[in-house]
């Protein structure tokens, strides 16, 4: 648009353009008188703002002229004008100064004196211009009448409105108004004046650089003649614009423009053509001149300006556009035909423009146009029409001060914020940002420039709360980094009062741009900020500038990155736990979805993005956090005064100081104590890094997927207990417990026993909180079986329960005794032992055997109730995973006694604490019993146990085994005793019962015991009962006992043990035997044998074989029963007793002769016949596993059940002498 | 500070061409004279708002005519802005000099045009994700022979 033709009429010389644009000028201007509004006097209070604002409101008089016309004037005040501006007043008339008000305040005469003598000199100052003057004085408030008590100088010749400071000056519209008409009473005789000079006098207007160029040129050419016609008729339709007369004006400025057109006055032309639109652009947009006093009365409020005319314009904008249509068609009727089209406005500016750009001394000018034409074009919506004005006036070289090019791009700046061009309007904002501080500038104005480029933030999508940025992550980074870094120099250049806001600035550099630097980059500013903190420490408040903008906190939260945080729970033993009280009835369905488990409720939380933990924290007890930090600078970090950051109850954070290494990640404990009882909510960590103090909120943290908070439950206080035993592993060995059982042990106790052996430990608990223990619940488990662990340790939980409650700081004891229980049964290799052994313990099947681990528990099925007595419950089943790794024989026993205390409120709420006292036991093989059979003894009421016993140990043992019969046993040797043991009567009303029903605790129906089986526990525990092998290691203390508990016994050995049913009278020739007694004969001789028996016991024996036999025993294993030729009987060797009630006896009778001397045994038995057993073996020993029908084994009787064979005992002995 | 008025006459046919994505953020800069870098960001920065109107103003106009090319979006002392705009609203602008009289209008339409290809081109690779920066070596280096072509 721009002409390159320019300088045509004009020399580059003198300066006599006006040098002081007004940017503020609107088309609108061109129709306004000029007013001065002007404070006088030294004081300028503030309440004489509002008679400021008083007056600027009367801007729009209706006068009645003397046609009767209503002229519609308007007045434009301004608060400076500089008097050079009023010699373009011949060029454009509303250029010229026509009015002054002052408004001063004065206390005393001399105050008065004055101020008029200060208004008198401004009348002198714009005296060429100058149509009227008005001054409103405001006095004391004290005084009465004002006007009497003090009197202006004699030379004040203005009119002068005297009120007191607090008057509402009521009347003083009334004075304005007055005052509006006499300026427009002047005006219109200058008007009419001029309308009627006739052409021929017409004197050449000129604009004040043309001065010259006129000098001898010849004025009465036909050239000039047009030229003088053509400036007057422009300046005439200036004064009638002026002068209310627009359509006149119209008329006027459309021949000047085709007068100065034909004859090539540019400038001229160019003004006309302004003209041309400035009138259009009144008669289309007659609502804009209401609307911009209020525009005007913003832009002159001390208040922020980009914010206020932002906001206004905004109004403007939309009011103006809605409005623009409808004002546009309902107007052009009234419109006069030769007004302007709304297109044609801005190519008539153009136009002028163009005409104007030919005089470098019109530059002023020309800006000023741009403007209008600019503004007009927002009000039409031509943003691009806008755009190009202003651009435009960048080109226009004008010698201006810097301040007034700074101004420009203030205006610029403006503009383009009301049509939007939010980056346009930041650039021209931050062109003067430049230019406040350029090297030109004498005396920089760094606040000024700082304040531009924070106001310049929204064109770079930058703002001030880095939140915001880091989540909008937009714009342009390179710039953006630029501006921040010029702006952290502005506020760092304006000294010490803004340390503050470069040391902000630069960490809001630092946290929204990590990512758009380069590593150096990084480095670099980390520095940068450490120097600016060292001067001023960032702390996360906002900031608040003079303006009144916050400068919203700033945060590290990146430097450094926290790669991962975890909430601790509380160490194991610190954990509270739910106190389990009786289940509430929560009625026949296990799980509703309508309780606590809905779907509904987790989607919600998943939504809150809050992190519910699920432990809890103990009120005054410290806690933890676990923070992964990483270092994204290339040195070292140092990070202090870390600590936590929580909402909710009252929590005291501890500071921690944490140096991150650049390479590796760096883990830290924050710790911190809740003080109340209720919902702590951990929302991040605070830092102080690089000199400043940060918050990083874990909802700041981008890219991780942390939640929002974390949310712990902090329960009332739990008193503390520590234990202690007297038997102490060293902590170490206490961690090597894997699992959740190790967690919560706070101390143990090791001991190595001999199985049999016996110890005792002492425990001390002390309360260590200032809450006492009122709940104690201590209970036990262990790697073992249940039932044997109760054997092994025990306490007296009612003795502990009397102690309490444990009194802060004081302690209890209790004793725990230890005792190796084990089982001495267990063969450890298969002894081949003597013959006479008839039973040995392989074929016991014990249970530790692992071929009979899996063998099924006898007791199911009935075929096999009659093999043996179910080894369960007396057997050790330890875990083969915990055996010692030094003794392979021996036992590792881990027991966990678990106590469970609560006490004070938290008791109340139901929490409670729980700690594990270890107890790790190993037990070492002591005596064993690998074989044991049954002997009879030499007296019916006795019978012998005869157990080999191994000594296992590395030292000798003396062995006790009766009361006053000792062995020794070398080490790993084994030896063989007999024991006197007294028979074992069974009950039989026992057996009697066994036959109901057992139902066992878990209710589940399982087949009573068979009557072998109650028999032979029986006598097992008959057994176990009465032989106590007491052992001691020869070398130690070490001493103990071997039980025998849980002996299998075969059903012949059970025939030994038990007491016989039947009682026998053996007699030779009518002679009853006497136990240990011997018969002496004679060869030959007839011997009369009777034998009776009688049924002792509840239930009748049928089926009953009696046998005489005799025998010949060499005494070493050898027995001869071939006696066919040294002893014969008479009558029956075997008589057969079908039934023996209870009670009832049965004899039999033979006699016996022996035909050689010699020693002879008689061997009297009876055997039962078992029911289903057609042949009894032979040789004495009865196949018990001969299945029976399991239907019928109720229905018999014990001694009918089973084959059994009860023998006189002891043997009787015969001497037969020759 | 910032060279505002500084001139210097290029023989480069442009001094800046610059890809801007659909949310105005940069996606691929290159600039003859590495000097003046962040001045002609700012200043291609400040055309987007040009570009903007000219958009809207167009899709009110006519949709069905979509010229790409926009024209000189501004003008300053020593430079000329020239925009493009792509269907998917891809931005291209070229910075020219003032000086360059020689250079016509048409030459710019031909420049864009060739620039589009070359995007569309760089773009076409399976592994460039739309929106991110455009890194690639070989656009960089056909971009620059358009820039430095006299």
């Amino acid at each position: 648009m721009r002409s390159t033709v320019s300088f045509m009429l004009s020399h580059s010389g003198e300066q006599l353009a006006m040098s002081h644009p007004d940017y503020d000028q609107t088309t609108f201007h061109h129709g306004c008188l000029l007013v001065l509004l002007r404070g006088i006097g030294p004081s300028k209070p503030r309440s004489l703002q509002r008679i400021f604002e008083k007056v600027r409101r009367i801007n729009n008089v209706k006068i009645i002229d003397s046609s009767g016309n209503t002229r519609d004037i308007w007045v434009r005040y301004i608060h400076d004008h500089p008097v050079e501006n009023n010699d373009w007043g011949d060029f454009q008339t509303h250029r010229r100064l026509l009015g002054l008000i002052t408004i001063g305040k004065f206390e005393n005469q001399v105050e008065l004196n004055e101020l008029c003598r200060l208004h008198e000199s401004l009348k002198v100052k714009y005296s060429n211009t100058l149509y009227d003057s008005r001054s409103i004085l405001f006095g004391p408030t004290e005084v009465e009448k004002l006007e009497e008590e003090f009197k202006p100088p004699d030379n004040f010749k203005t009119r002068a409105f005297f009120y007191k400071e607090n008057d509402s000056c009521g009347d003083l519209d009334g004075h304005i108004t007055e005052f509006a008409n006499s300026l427009f009473y002047i005006l219109e005789s200058k008007r009419l004046e001029r309308s009627r000079e006739k052409v021929d006098k017409f004197s050449l207007l000129q604009a004040p650089f043309e001065k010259r160029d006129f000098v001898g040129l010849d004025l009465e050419s036909r050239n000039n003649k047009k030229r003088c016609v053509g400036r007057v008729t422009k300046n005439l339709a200036d004064l009638t614009l002026q002068s209310g007369l627009i359509a006149d004006s119209l008329n006027l400025y459309q021949a000047a423009s085709e007068t100065l057109s034909a004859i090539n006055d540019s400038l001229w032309y160019g003004a006309a053509q302004e003209g041309l639109c400035a009138v259009s652009s009144i008669l289309l947009y007659p609502h804009l001149r209401e609307t911009e006093i209020f525009h005007r009365n913003a832009s002159l409020q001390p208040t922020p300006m980009s914010s206020s005319s932002s906001s206004v314009s905004s109004i403007l904008n939309s009011s103006s556009t809605s409005s623009l249509s409808n004002s546009a068609n309902s107007n052009t009727s009234n419109l006069p035909t030769n007004s302007l089209h709304p297109d044609d406005i801005p190519q008539f500016y153009r136009k002028a423009i163009i005409n104007y750009s030919k005089y470098s001394h019109a530059g002023i000018i020309e800006t000023e146009a741009a403007l209008k034409a600019a503004r007009i074009c927002v009000e039409q919506s031509k943003n691009l029409d806008v755009c190009m004005f202003l651009q435009n006036i960048l080109f226009i070289n004008v010698n201006m001060t810097e301040l007034e090019r700074i101004k420009r791009f203030e205006v610029l700046t403006e503009i383009y914020e009301q049509i939007g061009y939010k980056r346009k309007a930041a650039f021209c904002r931050r062109l003067a940002a430049w230019k406040y501080v350029y090297k030109g500038i004498p005396i920089p104005d760094w606040p000024k420039s700082y304040k531009l480029m924070l106001d310049s933030f929204p064109g770079y999508l930058l703002s001030l709360d880095p939140l915001e940025v880091i989540d909008n992550n937009a714009g342009w980074p390179t710039l953006q980094i630029d501006l921040l870094n010029s702006l952290i120099s502005a506020a760092n250049r304006i000294g010490h009062s803004h340390s503050a806001l470069a040391t902000r600035h630069m960490t809001f550099l630092l946290q929204t741009q990590w990512d758009n630097m380069s590593l150096s980059d990084q480095k670099e500013r980390a520095l940068q900020l450490q120097g600016l903190s060292s001067q001023c420490e960032g702390s996360p408040v906002p900031l608040v500038l003079e303006n009144g903008i916050v400068i919203p906190p700033s945060n590290l939260t990146d430097i450094p990155y926290c790669l991962q945080i975890q909430v601790m729970d509380l160490e194991n033993y610190m954990r509270p736990h739910k106190i389990l009280l009786n289940k509430n009835d929560s009625g026949p369905f296990i799980f509703t979805p309508i309780h606590n488990y809905s779907s509904i409720d987790r989607r919600e939380k998943a939504r809150s993005k809050d992190t519910k933990v699920d432990f809890y924290w103990v009120q005054n007890d410290m806690c933890t956090v676990t923070i992964k930090l990483k270092n994204n600078l290339p040195f070292e970090l140092t990070v202090s005064d870390m600590r936590l950051l929580t909402n909710g109850i009252v929590f005291e954070a501890l500071p921690s100081t944490v140096v991150v290494h650049p390479s590796a990640p760096t883990t830290v404990k924050l710790h911190g104590t809740p003080l109340e009882v209720g919902a702590l909510e951990i929302q991040g960590f605070s830092t102080h890094t690089l000199g400043v103090k940060s918050n990083c909120r874990l909802k700041h943290m981008k890219n991780r997927k942390f939640p929002n908070s974390y949310i712990v439950e902090v329960i009332p206080a739990l008193p503390k207990l520590l234990a202690q035993t007297t038997l102490e592993i060293p902590p170490m060995d206490l961690l090597r417990m894997p699992g959740a059982i190790a967690d919560n042990i706070i101390c143990g106790a090791y001991i190595s026993l001999y199985n049999g052996e016996s110890s005792e430990c002492m425990v001390t608990l002390r309360n260590e909180s200032q809450i006492p223990v009122e709940h104690l619940d201590i209970s036990m488990t262990s790697n073992v079986d249940n039932e044997l662990v109760k054997k092994i340790i025990q306490y007296n939980e009612s003795e502990i329960q009397a102690h309490l409650p444990i009194q802060p700081n004081t302690e209890i004891q209790f004793k725990v005794n230890i005792f190796a229980e084990a089982d001495f049964l267990c063969p450890l290799q298969v002894i081949s032992g003597p013959q006479s052994l008839g039973f040995s313990t392989i074929s016991s099947g014990h249970a530790s055997l692992p071929s009979r681990m899996s063998s099924p528990i006898p007791k199911r099925g009935g075929e096999l109730s009659s093999s043996f007595r179910s080894t369960n419950s007396s057997s050790l089943n330890y875990p083969n995973s915990h055996q010692s790794t030094g003794n392979p024989n021996a036992h590792v026993v881990d027991a966990f006694i678990k106590i469970r205390y609560s006490g004070g409120e938290a008791m109340t709420a139901g929490y409670c604490r729980q700690c594990t006292i270890r107890f790790n036991l190993e037990l070492l093989p002591s005596a064993q019993v690998t074989t044991w059979d049954v002997l009879p003894a030499e007296t019916a009421s006795q019978f012998y146990l005869v157990i080999d016993v191994s000594n296992l140990t590395s030292q000798e043992m003396t062995l006790n085994y009766t009361e006053n019969k000792n062995i020794l046993i070398e080490a790993q040797e084994s030896c063989r005793v007999p024991i006197p043991v007294d028979r074992c009567e069974v009950d039989e009303s026992v057996l009697q019962r066994s036959d109901e029903l057992v139902e066992n605790e878990n209710g589940i129906y399982t087949p009573p015991p068979s009557l072998q089986e109650v028999t032979a526990n029986a006598c097992s525990v008959h057994i176990a009962e009465r032989v106590k092998l007491n052992w001691m290691l020869a070398g130690s203390e070490n001493h103990g006992i071997a039980s025998l508990k849980g002996i299998t016994l075969t059903s012949a050995m059970m025939d030994l043990i038990a007491v016989s049913p039947l009682q026998w009278v053996v007699s030779f020739d009518n002679t009853p035997v006497q136990p240990q007694s011997e018969v002496v004969c004679k060869v030959g001789q007839s011997l009369n044998l009777s034998v009776c028996v009688t049924n002792q016991s509840l239930t009748p024996l049928k089926q009953l074989s009696l046998t005489v036999q005799f025998y010949q025993d060499f005494l070493n294993g050898m027995q001869t029963y071939n006696l066919e030729t040294r002893v014969t009987m008479s009558g029956s060797n075997q008589t057969i007793i079908p039934v023996l009630e209870k009670d009832k006896s049965a004899s039999h009778e033979c006699a016996i002769v022996f035909f050689t001397p010699g020693r002879f045994k008689a061997n009297i038995q009876c055997k039962s016949l078992a029911a289903s057993t057609t042949k009894p073996l032979p040789n004495g020993h009865i196949n018990f596993q001969i299945p029976q029908p399991g239907g019928l084994s109720n229905a018999m009787s014990y001694h009918e059940m089973q084959s059994h064979l009860w023998k006189f005992i002891p043997p009787i002995e015969l001497t037969v002498l020759e | 500070m910032f060279p505002l008025l500084s001139h210097r006459n290029h023989s480069n046919m442009a001094t800046c061409i610059a890809i801007i994505g659909k949310d105005n953020t940069p996606l691929y800069l290159a600039i003859s004279d590495m000097d003046k870098e962040l001045d002609l960001q700012y200043r291609v920065h400040a055309a987007l708002d040009v570009i903007e109107e000219k958009c809207s103003s167009s899709t009110k106009m006519n949709i069905e005519s979509k010229e790409l090319y926009l024209g000189l979006l501004y003008s300053t002392d020593n430079q000329k802005i020239y925009g493009y705009i792509t269907n998917t609203k891809v931005k291209f602008i070229v910075v020219v000099d003032s000086g360059n009289v020689a250079l016509k209008e048409s030459e710019i339409r031909t420049m864009f045009r060739n620039l589009h290809i070359l995007y569309t081109d760089a773009i076409c690779n399976p592994l460039f994700s739309p929106g991110e920066p455009i890194t690639s070596k070989k656009f960089d280096k056909c971009v620059r022979n358009i820039l430095e072509r006299q």
